[in-house]
């Protein structure tokens, strides 16, 4: 498997992921070798990296970088001249083949059933690797380039990913929702694509957080958002919405946690709104701090623009607070207790949050039935799909 | 013996709610229904099922001399069929003319005021009464209550109001292996004074019945029809009407009673399933066979009490769900508190009388603003959202909140 952080570094997407399916798949007695691009200590499997070289080559450009600092990429393309981008995709490439070259090399003696292989970046590696051993490739799409851009793609990188796709024997996607991106705008076949939702590392709120948030009625309810400060996962919708509550309920507090390029412009914005007492922007927050703003916040919103899934809906849900979340993303196909609203009607967001705000029973069952998708969605049972698929995948080939 | 056939259909389309805001709520007379959904799902019902149903029905019993139907018409639908259907109506006057189909007595707004306010429900009742005496000039004798919520005191208070008959699911539980088919009875008992006295002064006909009989659902023979006559899956696919009434005629007992939503024909069961095929060949073949199709009033014609089964009911049942019970309208938070804060009203509502808010108070009595807010299956695709308007069941808590937030407005203002 070709993946990436391990453990993880970052709170939500891919690194969380990609440990939680390892870890299930070891539960079911599956062995993993796991190729990362730098080096890091686990006890749990067998992990290789590339060298040094590569190592220094990929920190060097700070680039090739999972998915969470993936915007610092996205920001820099954004910020060269044109002619630069050129430059900076070469030395992309040249990273990614250096990392490709070494890792198929040192997985060669490995004698795999399946080549995994999680996000674009991986997918040459993936490509040749199963090439090599002859065995079949899955691709596991955790985001695609459209989602991150709000489909003004890297043209380089939507081709990486197409080309990975239509490699693949299987692709996993880790929602309906990303499914659809891949048919409609990758022109993948349906039937190659298997979706397997994320799982939850959370276990449901117990029931004295339950009654205790239900005890509690705030002079001052909290309405959050988590998430990196890009166009992507919608803070500019939410500071919409927020200004909408607030003409009606002045006494609500909004916050802001996460950083990124935006803060500046979002900062301004909520200013123009009229929310600069209403509003907290957090800047970075700490997992512990997170926990904190999950379990006092009396509605999550994820207003994202297009998110694949969206692991920070399950990890609002495990600390008791009702969700509202963006159609256009996979978690809401996942979690029956919840609101769904379309990113772009901030109105109708902010009548949600109103409802659960002043109805007490409402929010009350929003907190205490959301959290079942958690014992639905564990690693354990979503790493039984993907081992169901590697043995349907190797049956077929054998 | 050769079991008499007794088809009833029920027929209704709740108002459904518009997507209020919180900005609305006490802005003057704001409108709580989606005029525009309602017209549209009720043209569409009409054109698939209630328009062509009815000719074919009329056909038949025009045809075949003892071939009979009957119908329960909620009070709510045929309100709206004044606002988006008088053709619809048109055709139910055209078959209440033949003097062949029945007409079942039911709570006016399809509500669930059995359960909770004694007086409203008498009062919905006398209103529904009233309303078919006046659109169909005839006087229904046989009540069903929404959904077939049934219980001994409703069974009792249906007697005290006059009915003497009244429809309940057949649930398994109950029958102990008797056949639904048989007669059966309530037992006999009475109700607390003040309550009788409620009963006495809210009467919808004008003196109680001596004696009530109960017609119980075979819901196997009417579930073969209603859900399963398209479903290839099943081993009775596909069936044709001489099978289906070599199984009625199996069935035995009094009467085999088929109770089902109208929209079976034509709407769940869409036209090119062979529904309407199957519906016209049922009455030919029935006549050759010497079968009768006869009105629950028929059925209870014959009916002696010494003859009949108890039919001893003491916790709720209805015709709904797995369960046969009240949970697809009560029992989560959201369904509790809705229903809670709409009955806690009442009383305001009524002393203001002013018809305009009381007629909307009562339209938002509807069972299926409650069923809409049903969680129980709601992520299993289960039928609660195949008949649902709404996104959620939230959706559904929304908008409700919002109008009755709006009306507490107007109460208070």
């Amino acid at each position: 498997m070709f993946g990436w952080e391990y453990p993880p570094l970052h709170l939500g997407g891919l690194g969380v992921a990609c440990q939680g399916l390892v870890r299930g798949l070891l539960h079911h007695g599956v062995k993993v070798t796991l190729v990362l691009p730098y080096a890091s200590e686990t006890e749990d499997t067998d992990v290789r990296f590339p060298t040094d070289i590569v190592l220094q080559k990929l920190h060097v450009q700070s680039m090739l970088q999972p998915y969470s600092t993936f915007e610092s990429f996205e920001a820099s393309m954004r910020t060269v001249s044109k002619g630069n981008v050129d430059v900076y995709g070469h030395d992309l490439e040249e990273a990614i083949a250096n990392y490709t070259e070494t890792s198929v090399k040192m997985t060669e003696d490995l004698q795999p059933d399946v080549v995994h292989c999680h996000d674009w970046m991986t997918y040459e590696a993936g490509r040749r690797a199963s090439a090599h051993h002859r065995v079949p490739l899955v691709t596991h799409i955790h985001a695609t380039e459209l989602d991150r851009t709000n489909h003004a793609p890297n043209e380089y990188i939507y081709q990486r990913e197409r080309v990975g796709f239509e490699a693949a024997d299987k692709v996993i996607a880790v929602s309906n929702y990303t499914k659809n991106v891949l048919v409609q705008h990758y022109g993948i076949s349906g039937d190659k694509i298997t979706v397997v939702h994320n799982g939850s590392m959370d276990l449901p709120p117990k029931a004295a957080l339950l009654e205790s948030k239900r005890a509690c009625t705030k002079k001052h309810p909290l309405v959050l958002f988590l998430g990196r400060l890009v166009t992507q996962k919608g803070a500019v919708q939410f500071l919409q919405m927020a200004s909408n509550v607030h003409q009606l309920r002045p006494e609500v507090q909004f916050v802001i946690a996460g950083h990124g390029h935006m803060l500046e412009e979002l900062v301004d914005l909520s200013c123009s709104y009229g929310l600069q007492d209403a509003i907290i922007f957090t800047g970075k927050v700490t997992s512990e701090e997170v926990k904190q703003l999950y379990t006092q916040a009396d509605c999550f919103v994820m207003p994202s623009i297009s998110e694949p899934f969206g692991l920070v809906a399950l990890e609002a849900i495990a600390h008791g607070t009702p969700v509202i979340l963006s159609r256009q993303s996979g978690a809401a196909e996942v979690i029956s207790d919840c609101f769904v609203v379309d990113y772009w009607d901030t109105a109708k967001m902010a009548d949600c949050v109103l409802t659960v705000l002043r109805e007490q029973p409402l929010a009350h069952q929003l907190r205490s039935y959301a959290p079942s998708v958690l014992d639905r969605l564990t690693w354990q049972n979503q790493a039984a799909h993907v081992q169901s698929l590697y043995k349907n995948l190797t049956y077929c080939s054998a | 013996m050769k079991p008499l056939i007794c088809l009833y259909f029920q027929v209704h389309q709740p108002y459904r709610l518009r997507d209020l805001r919180i900005t609305e709520i006490g802005q003057g007379d704001i409108d709580y229904f989606d005029r525009v959904k309602n017209e549209q799902i009720f043209r569409k019902v009409a054109e698939k099922c209630y328009l062509p149903a009815n000719k074919l029905m009329l056909d038949l019993v025009e045809t075949y001399p003892d071939f009979r139907v009957s119908y329960s018409l909620s009070g709510v639908f045929l309100d709206q069929c004044k606002e988006y259907g008088p053709d619809v109506l048109v055709s139910f006057q055209k078959l209440a003319a033949t003097g062949k189909v029945e007409f079942l007595a039911e709570t006016y707004y399809h509500s669930l005021a059995s359960i909770i306010s004694l007086e409203e429900y008498c009062f919905q009742i006398s209103k529904h009464v009233h309303t078919i005496e006046e659109l169909f000039g005839m006087t229904p004798k046989v009540f069903r209550n929404t959904e077939l919520i049934y219980n001994n005191e409703i069974a009792q208070i249906a007697r005290l109001m006059g009915f003497h008959g009244i429809i309940a699911e057949g649930a398994d539980a109950m029958l102990q292996g008797r056949n639904p088919n048989d007669l059966f009875r309530p037992p006999t008992f009475r109700l607390p004074a003040h309550r009788e006295k409620i009963i006495r002064d809210h009467r919808p006909l004008p003196k109680r019945a001596r004696n009530i009989a109960v017609l119980l659902k075979n819901y196997k023979l009417s579930d073969d029809v209603a859900f399963r006559f398209s479903d290839k899956s099943w081993v009775g696919y596909p069936l044709d009407a001489h099978t289906f009434t070599d199984w009625l005629m199996q069935s035995g007992g009094h009467s085999a009673n088929l109770f089902m939503d109208y929209e079976t024909f034509g709407e769940h069961q869409w036209e090119d399933t062979g529904i309407f095929d199957f519906l016209r060949s049922l009455p030919g073949i029935w006549e050759e066979r010497g079968i009768e199709a006869v009105t629950p009033s028929q059925v209870i014609a014959g009916w002696k009490k010494d003859d009949a089964h108890e039919y001893d009911i003491h916790n709720t049942i209805s015709w709904a769900d797995m369960e046969r019970d009240l949970s697809a309208w009560t029992g989560n938070h959201i369904q509790d508190a809705a229903l809670h804060s709409i009955y806690a009203l009442e009383e305001q509502v009524k002393a203001t009388q002013n018809p305009q808010l009381i007629e909307n108070w009562r339209k938002l009595l509807t069972s299926d603003h409650f069923y809409y807010m049903c969680t129980k299956y709601w992520s299993d695709g289960d039928v609660h959202k195949y008949f649902s308007p709404y996104d959620s069941p939230y959706e559904a808590y929304r908008r409700y909140s919002h109008a009755l937030h709006d009306l507490r407005a107007r109460l208070n203002p």
